[in-house]
């Protein structure tokens, strides 16, 4: 495909392309970040009137709730929508596509090279405009910011090339001065037709990022690491998530967990009296509620090889539990049995919706 | 609070208060006036507590039954152990107040059965927050200890606790008294028939004179009354209008951790979290067109306003919400002044077991006689909006 | 490996829907105020519904015979899912497009009038308004009809017998209208005769003692009505066609189980007592008497005369004893007290026969008559504000202003007529609520004075308001109406369809739809630990689905989805 350079910044660029496209009428909404400007907070805009687009903050490192959870929502409509989206909300939404609560057919995704976000106790000092030269700085070095979360610190998806559009925020053009804008389906070109900048045929190429990624896979190794740190096992587990309250944020807040009722908070899961007594005469004793446990490790089972690491759990997390990291590891180990990355095809099957005559022959 | 009725006993303290209430706990399993306890114990990693529900004697020296932090509200391990029914163990919970408070509430709306559970509650000098205390529980427990010591909450403290006026007896069957005692006695009050008879059971005679403990706890009242004037008339200016719910409620993420942190909120599936509440997303775009944009979640106000629609008469302010707000929102305040006004309005006051039954369940052909003064009012002062 | 391929894949499997918009012109009355043309291109074009197909036409008079034969028609040969008519109010002819539907494939459920007569073309005048207007509400009907159901009627076995509770006049009538060979009655009265307050009045009017005693004995003669005496009710569950009683009589202790499929009501009235007022003061030994044992007296071989059995000179008869606590007037005072005022007189010319009334209320036929009667034999009447006694000593305001007193031999007073003690015992047992003065509560004063809230329970005589002997006779045959047409030997009932259905996955079972719904549909299943809806009790009327917080509930063919998709089209 080609690509569009344009002489401004990331930012200002990705505005104006959805400036460009409301204004044509090739579409009817546009989905971005934006920055209240009373409270000095941050929330997606669904934006139609173009002269909203004044408060859109495309490319700024907040994650206040998942793209791809609000994309599902409005996602599936006659309307042509063009959502600007970080990789990995990229990536769960194409998850969500494939369980049939999104939909690819009227949405023009534009997403970018990420450098990662700052977590919400960031994000509520109403600092992030003050962090962010610095921030740019160091990922335009190639580095990685010391205050952002540990799973975008980890994450080795930031390149996100089944976008209709990349972006390319690091590297590529003087920042602040030029953006690179990968045009990489025929649609993307289709719904470019008429915006300005220079047309190239200029190829993404990923040696430009080689610094940023041994970085992140190195930062990846330390996680994973840290998150068996004392060792593995049930004591480790229960030392981990023992101080879990059962509040279900993570759960709330994760892009693939689409379930109305969690199977936790049905009444699969009331116990009659005779459990409680039968349990008592066994051990003496029993935490209430039960199942605090259980319900990371059914949640594992239910969603792991769909996590696409983006940490909102482990930032909701009222005591601080590294959820994110546990999950974004077991998540990849598990989904790399069956030779899969969630996000990276929309065609590609959930292994656990596929059937197949013969698997794991060893495990017998 | 409850009058207590004259007399309570006393309990000899050797370590702290906490300890005493073991001892007695120990006794009560011993000769089998109780099957088992719910206390509060320290998790594995040492900075956070979950109630454990025992009948192993020899493990009651790991609890704390004063807790200094709250991670999970009493009321709702009550109410996963006794939501099918009372069953056949005889229980003594150990709780603050507005953790009974909050299942007295449950049991009226069928989700807690407290026929074979005995209801404890204590002098609480308020909780440290949640993230403070998973932050650095050393600090955070010598605070307390200070707290527990003058009965007053410190800045550390949770902010609803500072004007919390329930903090001692309430309407439980025993009430463990200490405040102004220099750790060195606690008192036993029984508050119903059920906590006399324990007390019976275990030879406590109701010796001592509540005059002394009953002062002190009204002049703490007094603070705690004064406390609450100032941050009601603050947060009151705060909401004034539409405007004052946005910007309070300006960095919500919709996450609903208050709502699963409330121990009133029961509904297994929240309205908000219904597909109902979902809007069509034809709808929602046509709708966004006619303004230019909408904001997205959406509803995120609406879903505080619709949660306080609900619960706000059986609120009992116990701050969970705000501990577990990863934006640091305020809404154990907002909802406080909020449910005292409702409750106010209904002459009900939550977590009393007098035998009222919820304002929303009961028909009175006349009713709320001021109500369209007060809307007309509240309409004058708030500009139209689109 | 071997992949097993699957056949078709699971997201082929869609719902194709073909949906029928049929629009009636209604004559002038729809075709000449919308464009209906318009509406027919506009929506034929609407590219919104993938896997959706409209057919969208208009026809003169839908509801005339040509009308409905067309639809049915239509609706066979289209093999249409969903059915969507532009016409009437519902009012006028949901049932018309329900029993079409009934006749074909479709179920009827799955089809939806719009009304754009009475809310657009009968109330808008500019045609280009009530075009959009129409068009809208025709699109949310689409999209409501869409999300609605297939829902299926349920026919139930009933049973035609009847209880009535209470045997006095009421009582009797209902008994002896309703009795017949495939229709038993049983009659349960608490005491031990037949009659109620009537059988004091017996022997007073021409005839009326013998109207009476004829009833009881055709009661007591017909094989097919089972009389209970000293019997009560103690248990009543169940619904229309289908209660379950349990009668406790006071000779044995055991409970006798009866099977009905209606109830009627007869539990009578009493009388007010005029000391519970601060007006009428008097003792036991004075010569104060209510107008019932009154009539008592002069059914008696005494007549009425002072407890020395002397004939009083002057006798006071108070009306409306009781009319300004009860705020209601009985109506049936008047005309007794004039009937009594000939009596006095008749009895003896020479007793000065004084009435105090605020107004007079003589609304039937005959009651003139009596009213002349009293003139002509030297009946006093004063009109009064205000009334007051002590013993036989009256203190009154006439309507001038002036303040009198005057001291009687005897008073009568004629006390408003007031539910029995029984009322509130039956409101509760039957789930019936009882009007702002205490009587069971009607479920219209006009069209339907005989039914209430739970369908299958009658309430007639005193026990739904004041009435005297004619009028309670008269009710009786208009519940008794109502029952023989609806409770058919050999005939099942359908009970409402749209019911509400609570779902077990959402209940918590904390109560507050079975604490707000008045029909008493709803009952707690403590092993399941959720609130439960008995379907064949339910109306529909959706009190407990606003009362719950989680949306648990659901009420059938009115869900928050359906309703909320079509206000959202409609305003799109």
């Amino acid at each position: 495909m080609s690509s569009i350079i344009i002489d401004t910044s990331a930012s200002r660029g990705v505005t104006g392309l959805l400036k460009f496209l409301l204004e044509s009428g090739k579409i009817d909404a546009a989905l971005t970040m934006r920055n209240d400007p009373e409270n000095n907070t941050y929330d997606f805009g669904l934006i139609t009137d173009a002269s909203n687009l004044d408060e859109a903050v495309p490319l700024i490192p907040v994650m206040t709730v998942n793209a791809g959870q609000v994309l599902s929502s409005i996602s599936i409509s006659r309307k042509k929508i063009a959502a600007v989206l970080k990789p990995c909300e990229l990536r769960a939404f194409v998850e969500l596509v494939k369980r049939e609560k999104g939909s690819l057919e009227n949405l023009l995704t534009i997403s970018y090279t990420c450098g990662g976000v700052f977590p919400l106790d960031t994000v509520i000092t109403g600092q992030i405009k003050e962090l962010l030269p610095k921030y740019r700085k160091t990922i335009l070095n190639g580095e990685i910011p010391v205050n952002t979360r540990d799973t975008c610190r980890a994450c080795e998806h930031f390149i996100p090339m089944n976008a209709d559009i990349t972006v390319s925020v690091i590297g590529e053009c003087e920042p602040g001065v030029g953006c690179v804008m990968h045009l990489n389906t025929e649609r993307a070109v289709e719904f470019t037709e008429g915006f300005g900048g220079e047309r190239s045929d200029r190829k993404f190429d990923p040696s430009t990022l080689k610094k940023t990624l041994d970085a992140r896979l190195a930062e990846k190794e330390k996680l994973f690491a840290s998150v068996t740190k004392d060792g593995p096992g049930l004591d480790r587990l229960l030392d981990t998530f023992g101080k879990c309250v059962g509040c279900h944020g993570c759960s709330s807040v994760c892009p693939i967990c689409y379930c109305l009722l969690c199977d936790f908070e049905s009444a699969n899961f009331d116990y009659n009296l005779p459990y409680f007594e039968e349990h008592l005469s066994r051990k003496g004793a029993l935490r209430l509620p039960p199942d605090t446990i259980f319900f990371h490790l059914g949640r594992l089972t239910h969603m792991s090889f769909s996590c696409v690491g983006c940490g909102m759990c482990s930032d909701v997390c009222p005591v601080d539990i590294p959820v994110a990291a546990m999950f974004k590891k077991t998540g990849e180990k598990t989904a790399a049995l069956f030779d899969y990355l969630p996000g990276r095809d929309v065609e590609e099957s959930i292994p656990v919706m596929v059937y197949k005559e013969e698997e794991f022959p060893d495990i017998g | 609070m409850t009058d207590a009725q004259g007399k309570g006993a006393v309990l000899p303290v050797s370590k702290d208060p906490g300890d005493a209430i073991l001892e007695f706990l120990r006794l009560a399993v011993a000769k089998e006036l109780a099957d088992a306890v719910i206390l509060p114990m320290k998790v594995p990693s040492g900075d956070s507590f979950a109630w454990i529900l025992m009948n192993d004697v020899s493990l009651f020296e790991g609890a704390v039954p004063i807790a200094a932090a709250m991670p999970v509200q009493g009321a709702k391990a009550l109410r996963s152990l006794t939501r099918k029914g009372p069953g056949n163990l005889t229980v003594i919970a150990v709780m603050r107040p507005c953790e009974i408070r909050a299942a007295i509430e449950l049991e009226k709306l069928g989700q807690v059965h407290t026929d074979n559970l005995i209801l404890a509650t204590y002098d609480c000098p308020g909780a440290i927050p949640l993230q403070k205390y998973v932050d650095d529980p050393g600090g955070s427990e010598e605070h307390f200890s200070l707290m527990r010591r003058s009965g007053k909450p410190d800045n550390t403290a949770k902010p609803v606790c500072h004007y919390c006026e329930n903090f001692s007896m309430f309407d439980s069957d025993l009430h463990f008294g200490y405040f102004g005692f220099s750790e060195k006695e606690v008192l036993v009050i029984p508050g119903s028939d059920k906590g006399s008879e324990l007390l019976k059971g275990l030879d406590l005679d109701l010796a001592k004179d509540l005059s002394d403990w009953k002062k002190g706890i009204d002049s703490l009242k007094a603070e705690r009354e004064e406390a609450r004037k100032s941050a009601f008339e603050e947060t009151g200016e705060q909401l004034r209008g539409f405007s004052g719910m946005q910007s309070v409620f300006a960095s919500c993420i919709g996450c609903h951790n208050c709502q699963s942190a409330c121990p009133i909120c029961y509904c297994r599936l929240c309205y908000f979290d219904s597909e109902t509440a979902q809007q069509d997303p034809d709808a929602l775009i046509t709708a966004a067109a006619k303004r230019g944009g909408v904001s997205l979640p959406e509803d995120r106000i609406m879903f505080h306003v619709g949660r306080m629609t609900h619960m706000s008469l059986s609120c009992v302010s116990c701050g969970q919400c705000t501990d577990a707000c990863p934006v640091s929102i305020p809404v154990a305040g907002v909802f406080s002044y909020v449910a005292d006004r409702t409750q106010r309005t209904f002459e009900y006051e939550a977590g009393r077991n007098d035998g009222d039954p919820l304002p929303l369940r009961q028909f009175r052909k006349s009713e709320l006689p001021g109500i369209h003064e007060l809307v007309k009012n509240a309409e004058s002062e708030e500009p139209s909006h689109e | 490996m071997k992949e097993f391929e699957m056949q078709e894949s699971g997201q082929d499997r869609k719902l194709r829907a073909k949906v029928g918009v049929y629009i009636c012109e209604c004559g002038p009355n729809i075709a000449g105020k919308v464009d209906l043309d318009r509406i027919i291109t506009d929506i034929s074009e609407l590219d919104d519904y993938q896997d959706v197909e409209l057919v969208v036409k208009k026809y003169g008079f839908l509801c005339s015979a040509p009308g409905k034969e067309y639809l049915e028609e239509e609706i066979n040969s289209n093999g249409f899912t969903h059915l969507v008519i532009g016409a009437c109010s519902p009012r006028d002819h949901d049932s018309t497009f329900m029993g079409v539907c009934k006749k074909t494939d479709l179920n009827p459920y799955l089809y939806r009038i719009i009304n754009i007569r009475e809310h657009c073309s009968w109330v808008i005048d500019d045609k280009e308004k009530a075009t959009v207007k129409a068009e809208s509400y025709i699109r949310g009907g689409i999209a409501r009809v869409l999300r609605q159901s297939e829902l299926f009627e349920k026919p139930l076995d009933i049973n035609p017998d009847v209880l009535i509770i209470g045997g006095g006049v009421a009582g009797m009538e209902a008994a002896l209208s309703l009795s017949s060979d495939d229709r038993r009655v049983f009659l349960v009265e608490k005491t031990d005769r037949l009659g109620g307050v009537s059988i004091d009045l017996s022997g007073i009017l021409p005839g009326q003692g013998e109207v009476i005693g004829k009833k009881i004995e055709s009661v007591l003669g017909n094989g097919n009505i089972r009389v209970f005496l000293n019997t009560r009710v103690e248990n009543v569950i169940g619904f229309l066609g289908n209660f379950e009683i349990e009668l406790l009589s006071e000779e044995n202790t055991e409970i006798t189980e009866i099977m009905s499929g209606a109830i009627v009501v007869a539990a009578g009235g009493t009388l007010f007592d005029p000391r519970e007022s601060d007006r009428y003061s008097y003792s036991g030994s004075d010569e104060v008497y209510t107008s019932l044992s009154i009539e008592k007296m002069f059914a008696g071989d005494d007549g009425a005369v002072l407890r020395s059995g002397k004939q009083p000179s002057s006798v006071a008869l108070i009306h409306c004893v009781g009319r300004e606590e009860k705020n209601y007037c009985s109506g049936i005072c008047c005309s007794y007290m004039m009937k009594l005022a000939c009596f006095f007189k008749k009895q003896s010319a020479d007793i000065q026969v004084t009435e105090f009334y605020r107004d007079i209320c003589l609304p039937k036929k005959n009651d003139q008559e009596r009213f002349s009667e009293a003139q002509a034999a030297g009946v006093a009447l004063i009109r009064i504000k205000d009334i007051s006694l002590k013993g036989t000593n009256v203190s009154f305001e006439r309507i001038s202003g002036d303040k009198d007193k005057q001291s009687f031999d005897m008073v009568v007073l004629a006390p408003a007529l007031e539910p029995s003690a029984d009322t509130e015992y039956f409101a509760d047992l039957l789930t019936v609520p009882l009007d702002e003065f205490g009587f069971f509560q009607e479920v219209h004063k006009m069209t339907n004075p005989v039914g209430t809230a739970t369908d299958g329970v009658f309430i007639v005589g005193a026990a739904h308001g004041p009435k005297g002997v004619s009028d309670s006779m008269q009710f009786a045959r208009a519940s008794a109406g109502q029952i023989l047409t609806r409770l058919i030997p050999g005939e099942k009932l359908i009970p409402e369809v749209a019911v509400t259905e609570i779902s077990e996955a959402y209940c918590t079972g904390c109560g507050n739809c079975l604490e707000v719904c008045v029909y008493g549909a709803i009952y707690s299943d403590d092993s399941r630990g959720i609130s439960v809806v008995n379907e064949a009790v339910c109306r529909g009327c959706g009190n407990c689905f606003g009362s719950c917080p989680s949306g648990a509930l659901r009420t059938k063919h009115f869900t928050n989805t359906q309703l909320y998709r079509e206000v959202d089209e409609a305003l799109r």
